[in-house]
């Protein structure tokens, strides 16, 4: 585990959408899906996030596997969600750190996706979040079927924490 | 091996600025906003953002090599370090290295990267990425060095010959 100790809310915010982004990234290319999709939406997917967090309304960021071959309602294969947990360390120090391990078990877990899968990115928002530019409404696919497993804490910014659950289809 | 002069610049990366942030304050750095060259700096925005965030570039610099002049090595700060007062420890060049055409940049990159990013980047001639454990050696050097040390992994002979006369 990394840590270093800064003091702002700026900071723990830029940290965590980093890490965050980097979580998915490794998810992504250790799983062998393309990641010409998260090179090509960085910058979107950096400028949600991070408004997101700073405004609270960021409830969680999650990463969609599904495979386009099958059937709508039943083509989500995988899910990864870093959830965000706003007084997970209220009186935090000031630390920002980065569990490495946490993301490389979720990846060990769920293992290697055919190439013909897709992923897309969702953001699960409180009400009244401000627009991003580069993102649109939408809903999550079913996840009838999975079953949701909880890794804990993986990222952690001033009182910042992200937890990391993925999902497994178990019929 | 030739020697260049070097002109050396730290960039405040995460937490300070993201990693996306951090690559506009190196283009910002190395080419004027609104010239080709910054527009073409952007587009390699999303390998390049992926690569700081990967931390690449907080222990191997960012090489740009201008058409003539020094060579400039960009690292990233990251950290405690970046979030005390790098940013206002960072310094602009006396010019741009990429005012005239025939500048590059080369990026350090992770092996576990490598290929995926050199593809990206197929497109950007001007930017490529190199494997970071050649620390500063860019492709030229990397050739270099690679028939160098080919030379001396060649199987060496003792000449015992003379003790036989």
């Amino acid at each position: 585990m990394t840590s270093v100790r800064v003091s702002t809310a700026t900071h723990s915010v830029t940290h965590v959408t980093t890490n965050l982004l980097w979580g998915l990234r490794r998810i992504i290319r250790d799983c062998g899906l393309d990641q010409t999709k998260i090179t090509n939406q960085w910058e979107t997917l950096e400028a949600g996030t991070s408004a997101w967090l700073t405004s609270g309304h960021l409830r969680a960021l999650v990463l969609e596997v599904y495979d386009p071959r099958r059937s709508t309602g039943s083509d989500l294969i995988g899910r990864f969600d870093f959830t965000i947990d706003y007084g997970y360390y209220p009186d935090g120090d000031g630390d920002l750190w980065l569990d490495p391990d946490t993301v490389a078990f979720a990846i060990r877990r769920a293992g290697t996706y055919p190439s013909a899968c897709d992923y897309r990115f969702v953001a699960d928002t409180a009400p009244g979040y401000p627009r991003v530019d580069g993102w649109g409404d939408t809903t999550f696919r079913s996840t009838t079927g999975m079953a949701r497993h909880t890794l804990g804490t993986g990222i952690g910014g001033g009182s910042l924490g992200a937890s990391l659950s993925y999902y497994r289809r178990t019929s | 091996m030739t020697s260049t002069s070097v002109t050396v610049r730290r960039v405040a990366s995460v937490p300070e600025r993201t990693a996306s942030n951090s690559w506009r304050a190196i283009a910002d750095l190395i080419a004027a906003p609104g010239s080709t060259a910054h527009a073409t700096l952007l587009r390699a925005a999303g390998v390049a953002s992926l690569l700081i965030a990967e931390a690449y570039t907080r222990d191997v610099p960012i090489v740009v090599t201008p058409a003539s002049g020094p060579r400039v090595r960009i690292y990233t700060v990251h950290g405690q370090d970046a979030a005390a007062d790098a940013i206002s420890e960072e310094a602009s060049l006396a010019t741009w290295p990429t005012a005239e055409p025939g500048w590059s940049v080369s990026l350090p990159c992770g092996e576990a990267d490598l290929q995926f990013a050199a593809d990206a980047l197929a497109e950007i001639p001007e930017i490529s990425v190199r494997d970071a454990a050649l620390g500063l050696a860019l492709d030229d050097d990397a050739r270099h060095s690679a028939s160098t040390a080919t030379a001396r992994s060649a199987p060496l002979r003792v000449d015992t010959s003379w003790l036989e006369k």
